[in-house]
């Protein structure tokens, strides 16, 4: 890297860490509003925080979102990883036409490329229609499963394909010499081989449900308010509080906590430097 | 042979479906049969809850076109120009920031690279939500950005710096920023730099070098970090709706309110028709933009 001179590279610096600066501006105000003194607690205080555990809504969305966030990713990650392995193996190595070449990889963009305010309308419109017409399906955390695994599936199905398509063919003939059938060599090679992707893949997925906002909005029901809805509701029902600070600091400190937790297990794994995914 | 071959042909598309099958069918049934149902309500007529009734007619895109009971009005023009022009405009912003950034980066030891990259992503894994939300407590009238901004003479006293066109722009730069820095960053690690040294050996220096150089080099990255920042930049529903107010708005909120305040599905399919065709639009351009340039796109589905 010495083709950079001195001289720039201290411009770089002088313009970057500003950005990280404003990167994290926002998120640590949060946190010093959270500790602000309101009405009855003078001074810096955690009386935020005391209200948000003893409040049966927050405790309810929290527990929703987690169980939203867990069911969604186990069935986003079988499906995704079935999906990723079938077509990193199965289809035609070159072309295979429209409909085994094309079709399947349109259909997984799909999900990815929709932006989500049309995702989570398409939805709520679907429901309501299956709903009327049958019954079933009505606007609660099924729904909003239902959609999460289906923006979730994509994402597991990409991080198992880019860990396949680096993978030796040779290994598969190898199982296949050793009589291995195809269900002995899913489990007995596939899963081990796919198993730091699997991982990745859960942990994505479980990111990209408690990420999302706009889809989980459109398709949730009265009785399914998870955390990112109650914030939103609060804020647009009455403005900022200390009590949505708080929620919000503790929210932030978990992300931070994982994703620091995250690098630290991955570089003792392995050292290479590989790129994380935005969720 | 030839059965031979065919048959191992047809086992592999036998399997191709057992095992792709339900995630595809999983999508088919929940995204793909809804979006089209959706874009179909946008020629039905529109009854007086909103709800979508036959006879089939244009009415809802001659809604969206601009013409009401009251004539004919530009509002939605306005929409959609400010949607793309805000898109526009935050893409840039994450451009301007996301390449010092990323050089700055790429030019530290190696072994620091990973976390200065993931220090540059984490804020993008907490919900969209809060970080907006953020931004509202940070630009609010009473926060101390907005009375500096008062005293300097930007904004007349009493008035913060949101709502409005200004704190969107913020709100989506900030949001979409690290969507920009991954993909330069990939670009940016497997730079060529022996590149760079012809170019300075042939004495072009500064601005010349760099879009001699290195630019080029980047330039699949930069590609697809604008179609990620674009696309959703120019949907984005939470940050129009939490930082815009009614003079900022934009189409993800127009559209959100034909399903929400004031039922009218027919013209909302309508506008997000629009959204769509304009998404597509954007997504075809630089994809052949990317496959011009010879973008390889490695382990790409």
């Amino acid at each position: 890297m010495n083709a950079v001179p001195r001289r720039i590279r201290r411009v770089l610096a002088g313009i970057s860490l500003p950005v990280y600066l404003l990167l994290y501006a926002p998120l640590s105000v949060i946190a010093i509003f959270s500790f602000a003194p309101s009405l009855g607690h003078p001074g810096p205080n955690l009386a935020a925080y005391g209200m948000l555990l003893n409040d049966p809504e927050v405790l309810a969305a929290l527990r929703r979102s987690l169980t939203l966030a867990i069911g969604s990713a186990v069935l986003g990650t079988m499906l995704g990883t079935l999906m990723g392995f079938g077509l990193s193996r199965f289809r035609p190595a070159k072309g295979g036409g429209f409909w085994v070449g094309t079709l399947p990889s349109l259909i997984i963009y799909l999900p990815i490329i929709m932006p989500s305010l049309v995702f989570g309308i398409s939805e709520l419109i679907f429901f309501n229609f299956v709903h009327e017409y049958t019954g079933l399906l009505s606007a609660g955390l099924l729904t909003m499963g239902i959609a999460h695994v289906t923006f979730q599936a994509p994402y597991v199905a990409l991080v198992v394909y880019a860990r396949l398509a680096g993978l030796d063919p040779n290994l598969f003939e190898a199982s296949q010499d050793l009589y291995a059938n195809a269900v002995k060599s899913f489990v007995f090679l596939t899963i081990p081989v796919v198993r730091p992707a699997l991982i990745g893949g859960f942990l994505l997925a479980i990111t990209l449900s408690i990420d999302d906002f706009t889809i989980s909005f459109f398709t949730a029901g009265p009785g399914s308010v998870t955390l990112p809805i109650y914030i939103y509701s609060a804020i647009a029902r009455k403005g900022s509080s200390p009590e949505i600070n708080a929620l919000g600091s503790l929210m932030i400190a978990t992300v931070i906590g994982v994703a620091l937790l995250y690098y630290f297990v991955t570089r003792h794994r392995e050292r290479s430097t590989r790129i994380p995914a935005v969720a | 042979m030839g059965t031979a071959a065919q048959g191992e042909a047809r086992s592999r598309a036998w399997r191709l479906w057992i095992t792709s099958g339900p995630g595809l069918f999983w999508i088919v049934l929940f995204l793909l049969i809804p979006s089209g149902v959706m874009l179909g309500i946008a020629f039905f007529t529109n009854s007086d809850f909103g709800s979508p009734v036959l006879p089939l007619s244009l009415d809802s895109f001659s809604q969206v076109a601009g013409y009401g009971i009251l004539g004919w009005s530009g509002a939605n023009f306005t929409v959609l120009l400010r949607s793309l022009l805000q898109a526009g405009v935050a893409t840039s912003v994450t451009i301007l920031l996301a390449y010092p950034l990323v050089f700055f980066i790429v030019t530290r030891p190696a072994s620091l690279r990973p976390v200065l990259l993931l220090f540059a992503i984490v804020p993008s894994w907490t919900n969209q939500v809060v970080r907006t939300y953020a931004w509202m407590e940070l630009l609010n009238p009473f926060a101390p950005v907005s009375h500096v901004a008062q005293v300097l003479g930007i904004i007349p006293p009493h008035l913060g710096l949101m709502p409005g066109n200004f704190a969107v722009l913020v709100g989506l730069s900030y949001n979409y920023l690290p969507y920009m820095v991954v993909p330069l960053y990939a670009a940016a690690e497997k730079l060529d730099w022996t590149l760079v040294e012809a170019g300075r050996d042939l004495y072009a220096s500064g601005a010349r070098l760099f879009f001699n150089t290195v630019f080029p080099q980047t330039l699949p990255g930069l590609l697809s970090g604008i179609i990620l920042v674009g696309i959703p930049a120019f949907g984005d529903y939470v940050v129009p709706q939490l930082l815009g107010g009614d003079k900022a708005m934009m189409l993800g909120s127009l559209i959100a309110d034909q399903f929400t305040f004031s039922p009218d599905w027919p013209y909302g399919a309508a506008l997000t028709l629009i959204m769509l065709v304009f998404t597509c639009i954007g997504l075809i351009v630089f994809r052949r933009l990317t496959q011009r340039l010879g973008g390889g796109e490695g382990a790409m589905l």
